[in-house]
């Protein structure tokens, strides 16, 4: 019986991290969505997030509650600015090209944090409180549970979007085809823009729950290799992909960090990848697309 | 007539150029200088900034007070992000550029790299920010040091306090899966079994791992009297400590030297509380009497300076001490009389920096303190003697 309650205990723990992982997936997938650019920067663009929420919530003194909007808003800003200034201009480049643009934005992003807040690591100022949770008799870390709450939340609201809202359209038709969208009358630049904006919002979103939990530090945006992992298991373009892939990956990584120790979590997490990869290259969920030759 | 044409003039600035430059050429050649693999970005930067003030601050005293056998020292670094391959290739740039006898490393990866190149050049000792336990081998790096106890002495440190405190202590080890978080682990289950106290779990955690509930869970199980963490410098313990206490646990947590800034854990506050490690410096807060060291440190910063301050400070000063004694002795600056002179420093006084004269019989100097945080004070505290450990 303990040992059951153990096992509930160690899958919503699982779960709980995994949901974390699916909030940033969701940033890669928006993104590579509208503009079919794997945007290598998102990790560090949650790391800045968290850091604006610090320089908001610690820095100016501001409350929580004002300080974690502007830090979203400050990642969305910052999603625009990279997108009008630096992608856009590339339209038409090789994708490498591209990809290779967003890995220097992120060793400026780290560069310029270091520069602006130092390098020391530091710590959010409290905004979730540290009582504990019960799930009946199960032991739940509450901002586990609180990034799961958010995680979901926005996650739900994504793919009702998508399904219902216009601007979702939009997007889904920029994503099939990029020429029909435009004849049809979508905006298409303005749909990158959006997708840039809201994902790194969304980053920057995430940045804040991950570093209310594990502190922050220029280095944090590694996170984003495990949400790397998660979008290609579960298709780079499917939002469905980025809730399981995350979810599962959070629990597999608990179950692998509890049962066998903490040293096979990364054996088994790219493990997984290569089987998947092998298996279903598009992803879990992904687009299987038939090129005629 | 001398008159002044555009192209006398510029003949002229660039021959007092040329007289500068060869004179400043002059002046450093006489220099000893000390090479840095030093990390002022990437995840260590922390901490290298902080090393690099503390080895300039040594050297500018030395220099002050007339250098060493009339001649000045100079630390020559570049930044490595802390990346061996960039370490490797700033040691390779620097010695290139000047002759070096002196060097300070920023890794155990790097330390480790450069291990079979250091051997043969046979030219310079190597300090730096590793403490690996494999490094405090004389037999096989006997031209590395460390300016503390080496891991294994750390935690041996930190089980002679639990030991005396609490004697059949339960202990649980948390590490993390790298290089800096592994290298302890064998030794402690030897030293534990040694001491009488009992190891109940060992956790390790992935690098990047940022959510520990799974890890606390354990924890709980096991409900051990004292937790060690070793491989981290803050991610993820405030988390591990405050998930603890919300479940109850009356462990004590306890850490190593990187995690042992009291900077860090001033952001932190209450969970902090409490928490204990192995500190083989003072603070720069520590005002005992018998620390002109520290008094001296205070005045040039006023500002608090982190652990790594006082690293790199001790390194400098270990490093000139071992080149002042060659150069006494008449001898060439070559790494084995310099690793022949650092192995005879015994009971030597470092002003206060460490509280008990210190002794360097083979890589390390195997000597700490245990130190616990107050939040309210936010300060590290002494709650133990200076302990030595010998193998």
């Amino acid at each position: 019986m303990t040992d059951l309650l153990f096992l509930l205990e160690v899958s919503l723990a699982g779960l709980g991290s995994g949901a974390l992982l699916s909030l940033t997936a969701l940033a890669f997938v928006l993104i590579y969505k509208a503009t079919r650019v794997i945007n290598l920067a998102v990790g560090e663009i949650l790391m800045l997030g968290s850091y604006l929420f610090f320089a908001f919530g610690a820095g100016m003194g501001l409350s929580v509650w004002l300080a974690l909007p502007l830090a979203v808003a400050g990642g969305a800003l910052t999603g625009a600015v990279v997108e009008r200034g630096l992608i856009r201009p590339m339209l038409g480049e090789s994708p490498i090209s591209v990809f290779m643009v967003t890995v220097g934005l992120g060793s400026v992003l780290i560069g310029l944090v270091e520069l602006i807040w130092g390098t020391d690591p530091r710590s959010l100022p409290p905004f979730i409180a540290n009582t504990p949770v019960f799930l009946g008799e199960a032991y739940v870390s509450r901002k586990i549970l609180v990034a799961f709450l958010v995680a979901g939340a926005v996650m739900a609201a994504f793919m009702l979007l998508f399904r219902y809202w216009r601007g979702g359209v939009a997007l889904r038709a920029t994503a099939t085809d990029q020429a029909a969208a435009y004849s049809c009358g979508i905006n298409v630049p303005g749909v990158f823009s959006a997708a840039w904006t809201v994902g790194c919002g969304i980053a920057a979103g995430a940045g804040v729950l991950l570093g209310a939990i594990g502190g922050i530090s220029p280095s944090m945006g590694v996170f984003g290799l495990s949400a790397l992992v998660v979008v290609i298991v579960g298709g780079l373009d499917s939002i469905l992909g980025a809730l399981i892939g995350g979810l599962a990956l959070g629990l597999i990584q608990s179950w692998a960090g509890t049962y066998l120790g903490g040293e096979y979590q990364s054996v088994v997490t790219f493990g997984l990848l290569i089987v998947a990869l092998m298996v279903r290259p598009y992803g879990l969920f992904g687009t299987h697309e038939i090129e005629r030759l | 007539m001398f008159s002044l044409t555009r192209r006398r003039v510029t003949g002229l600035m660039a021959g007092v150029a040329l007289v500068a430059g060869l004179g400043a050429a002059q002046a450093q050649e006489d220099d000893i200088v000390i090479g840095g693999s030093i990390p002022l970005t990437g995840v260590f930067a922390f901490a290298g900034v902080a090393i690099e003030a503390g080895m300039q601050d040594y050297i500018t005293q030395v220099n002050e007070a007339g250098g060493i056998g009339g001649r000045n020292l100079r630390l020559a670094y570049e930044d490595t992000g802390y990346k061996v391959d960039q370490s490797v290739a700033v040691f390779n740039k620097l010695t290139s550029q000047d002759e070096i006898h002196l060097y300070y490393g920023d890794s155990t990866g790097f330390a480790k790299t450069i291990a079979p190149e250091l051997n043969r050049m046979g030219g310079m000792i190597m300090g730096g920010a590793s403490f690996a336990s494999e490094l405090n081998d004389p037999e096989e790096h006997p031209y590395m040091f460390m300016a503390g106890p080496d891991y294994s002495e750390m935690i041996a440190i930190l089980m002679e306090y639990i030991a005396e405190e609490t004697p059949g202590a339960k202990i649980v080890l948390v590490n993390s899966d790298t290089e800096f978080g592994r290298d302890p682990i064998e030794s402690s289950r030897a030293k534990a079994a040694e001491l009488g106290l009992e190891i109940v779990e060992e956790i390790i955690t992935p690098p990047t791992a940022v959510d520990v509930s799974t890890e606390v869970l354990k924890l709980r199980r096991a409900r051990p009297d004292y937790t060690i963490f070793h491989g981290y410098i803050l991610a993820p313990l405030p988390e591990f400590m405050t998930q603890a206490q919300q479940l109850g646990l009356e462990t004590k947590f306890m850490g190593t030297f990187w995690s042992m800034d009291s900077s860090i854990w001033d952001s932190v506050g209450e969970p902090a509380d409490g928490f204990m490690g192995v500190m083989p410096y003072r603070y720069y807060y520590d005002e005992e009497a018998d620390a002109p060291t520290m008094a001296k440190i205070r005045e040039m910063r006023p500002d608090y300076q982190a652990t790594g301050y006082m690293q790199g400070y001790l390194s400098a000063m270990l490093m000139a001490e071992s080149a002042r004694r060659v150069l006494d002795q008449g001898q060439e600056l070559t790494g084995s009389n310099l690793k022949a002179a650092m192995n005879t420093i015994e009971d030597f006084d470092t002003g206060g920096l460490i509280g008990i004269p210190i002794s360097i019989p083979g890589n390390s100097v195997p000597v700490g303190r245990v130190y616990q945080y107050s939040a309210a004070e936010k300060k590290m505290q002494p709650v133990s003697d200076w302990i030595t450990v010998t193998e």
